[in-house]
């Protein structure tokens, strides 16, 4: 490819106290290979419109501050390259910056951040220290290595809210805990400094909270950072299932998985909703299940074991066996 | 071509036609699929935070039976994909947890070795058997159906575990049906996801998430949609109303699995194909 040459931008912008909606704005403007995408709309700023509003920062990846949609994708400009997004573009040789999803625009590529951090705040996610307050300060609260090593990876989140503008869940649903604030809120419940695991996991679990992920893995797919962000999110559900917390539907439903591997190998599809929902909810489905049975399909009212379920049960009993001895002091 | 084929919960049960127009042409195009009756439940993305461990020992016995065959796995559902080849990942990289598995597996006289592959069955047709292979095995070109690909997030995302599509902009599904045949349309939801699990703890939400889908189909002007997911199918299909009366819209599209797109091709009917059995089927019967 070329060194050097001239690249269209479109910029999606929009004023809410002047426009009545967003709209494109587009540059021509020559550019080196090796160029960032924040460096070229911080060009297209200086030298062509001054009006273009966006938020930036460090220009190194680590503030965050500077995430937008790039060609559909959330992304840090800083650290995005024209040339590598010139391959994405879906007409060619333009390339498309809109703000982030999932938000207000406060102006142009600026968007109001405010209900995320008003979640963070909704779901604790800072440490409640397990020192008391007079004793604070006054003697120093370490955290091993390998205390740390569970929370590593969590650690990295820079706040830029590239996976909350991502998230399947957040786009239908703004109350959404979102993938942001579960993955903080994880890091909290496994910090050895932290004391409010118990009371932060209850609020966890509460409607429009961690059961209301559908596993779209977009979060992981655009985390700036590569974290693992559904291993966190895995981890606030099965702390909640530790602590006893599985009267939700969210609990119910994960479990049936591990009950019905146990006893037949395969899902029991016909009572998973009465397992999941209770009986007045299912009963409310009736019209759907009837509609579904009208063509056949229906899951087996009395489903058969795996071919070698016996196999699969004793899989399960060397299991719960090996964990009483481990907790006995046996392994 | 043999494989060991991994038997999907869904389609034991509500999507049973996948299975049975997979059935229809699987001579027509000499892959054999070895059924894997012993195999249990991937976990439904669910087992996997109940009980890691056992989730794991769970897959890998499940990977062995294929070893066992020395064939490799394939499914056809999206979420069995993610949850197999993510034990997989794990116990490749790691010989002690492939110790850990193994104590578990030896009482089966089965062993985890990591010598088979896992893959969706989209991936063996394109990559495996070939598309030019393909092509010229399709009796009844689906010339003049414009069709909507929705690949379904779990053969795509996280990418570090699938590497076949660029996730952002995924081609193995629209190769394969222009392969048959169909001009496939392109629309901003082929890679986004239908909902599925949380259809159930939380329906409203999941329901405005597949009514998004189903209207872009719409939308783009395809006959109609084409998913490689048995989980996608059922929320596409199934409670496409529901979905669409929430949008406030009263039209519909058919959502077909891939194994009867390419059964059509391969000049089976709708009716062999068990297309009569979708919640949405009138057009493509007609």
């Amino acid at each position: 490819m070329e060194e050097q040459k001239e690249i269209e931008f479109r910029l999606l912008c929009y004023n809410p106290e002047v426009d009545i909606k967003a709209y494109f704005k587009t540059f021509s403007i020559e550019l080196e290979k090796g160029v960032t995408i924040l460096r070229a709309i911080n060009y297209i700023k200086d030298h062509v419109d001054p009006t273009i509003t966006f938020r930036h920062f460090c220009q190194a990846g680590i503030c965050g501050s500077c995430a937008m949609r790039i060609n559909g994708v959330s992304k840090l400009a800083c650290t995005t390259q024209v040339w590598d997004e010139l391959e994405n573009c879906p007409e060619e040789g333009v390339i498309v910056v809109e703000p982030m999803n999932n938000m207000d625009v406060i102006r142009d590529l600026v968007t109001d951040m405010d209900p995320v951090m008003d979640k963070l705040k909704e779901y604790h996610c800072w440490v409640e220290p397990n020192t008391e307050d007079s004793k604070l300060g006054v003697k120093e609260t370490s955290v091993s290595p390998e205390e740390f090593e569970t929370i590593e990876f969590a650690t990295d989140c820079i706040l830029c809210a590239a996976c909350y503008s991502e998230c399947s869940m957040c786009t239908v649903n703004d109350q959404y805990i979102s993938p942001l604030v579960m993955l903080r809120a994880y890091r909290m419940n496994k910090d050895t400094r932290d004391s409010a695991a118990e009371e932060r996991t209850k609020i966890l679990v509460k409607d429009n909270g961690a059961w209301d992920c559908t596993h779209c893995y977009k979060c992981v797919e655009h985390c700036v950072m590569n974290i693992p962000i559904m291993t966190a999110i895995m981890g606030v559900r099965k702390e909640a299932l530790d602590r006893g917390l599985v009267k939700s539907e969210g609990a119910r439903h994960a479990m049936a998985f591990n009950d019905d591997i146990y006893s037949h190998g395969r899902l029991r599809e016909v009572t998973l909703p009465i397992r999941t929902l209770g009986v007045k909810k299912t009963i409310a489905m009736a019209p759907f299940a009837l509609k579904m049975a009208s063509k056949n399909r229906v899951p087996p009212l009395f489903p058969k074991p795996t071919s070698e379920q016996k196999n699969v049960k004793k899989m399960f009993k060397q299991y719960e066996q090996e964990k009483i001895s481990e907790k006995k002091g046996n392994p | 071509m043999k494989y060991a084929y991994y038997l999907s919960c869904i389609n034991e049960s509500l999507t049973k036609e996948l299975d049975r127009s997979l059935e229809c042409w699987k001579n027509d195009l000499g892959i054999v699929l070895v059924k894997l009756e012993a195999g249990t439940c991937c976990g439904g993305s669910n087992f996997d935070f109940v009980n890691p461990d056992l989730c794991l020992v769970n897959n890998a016995r499940n990977i062995a039976l294929a070893e066992q065959l020395d064939l490799d796995l394939v499914t056809s559902c999206n979420t069995c994909l993610l949850g197999i080849r993510h034990a997989k990942t794990i116990l490749d990289g790691s010989e002690e947890k492939r110790k850990y598995v193994n104590r578990y597996l030896e009482k089966e006289s089965l062993e985890y070795k990591g010598t088979s592959e896992v893959k969706h069955l989209l991936w063996v047709l394109n990559e495996d058997y070939g598309l030019d292979r393909l092509a010229e095995k399709v009796v009844k070109p689906l010339t003049g159906l414009k069709l909507a690909p929705f690949y379904g997030c779990h053969i795509l995302r996280p990418s570090a575990l699938m590497g076949v599509d660029n996730p952002n902009a995924p081609k193995s599904l629209d190769l394969l049906l222009e392969t048959l045949g169909a001009e496939t349309v392109e629309y901003k939801s082929k890679n986004r996801c239908c909902g599925f699990h949380t259809l159930l703890v939380a329906e409203e939400q999941s329901l405005d998430i597949c009514g998004g889908a189903v209207q872009d189909g719409i939308d783009s002007g395809a006959d109609f949609i084409v998913t490689p997911c048995p989980l996608c199918h059922t929320s596409l299909d199934s409670y496409q109303k529901k979905a669409l009366s929430k949008q406030n819209r009263n039209d519909s599209i058919p959502i077909l699995h891939l194994s009867q797109v390419v059964g059509l091709a391969l000049g089976y009917s709708s009716k062999e194909l068990g297309i009569d059995r979708h919640i949405v089927s009138e057009s493509v019967l007609q």
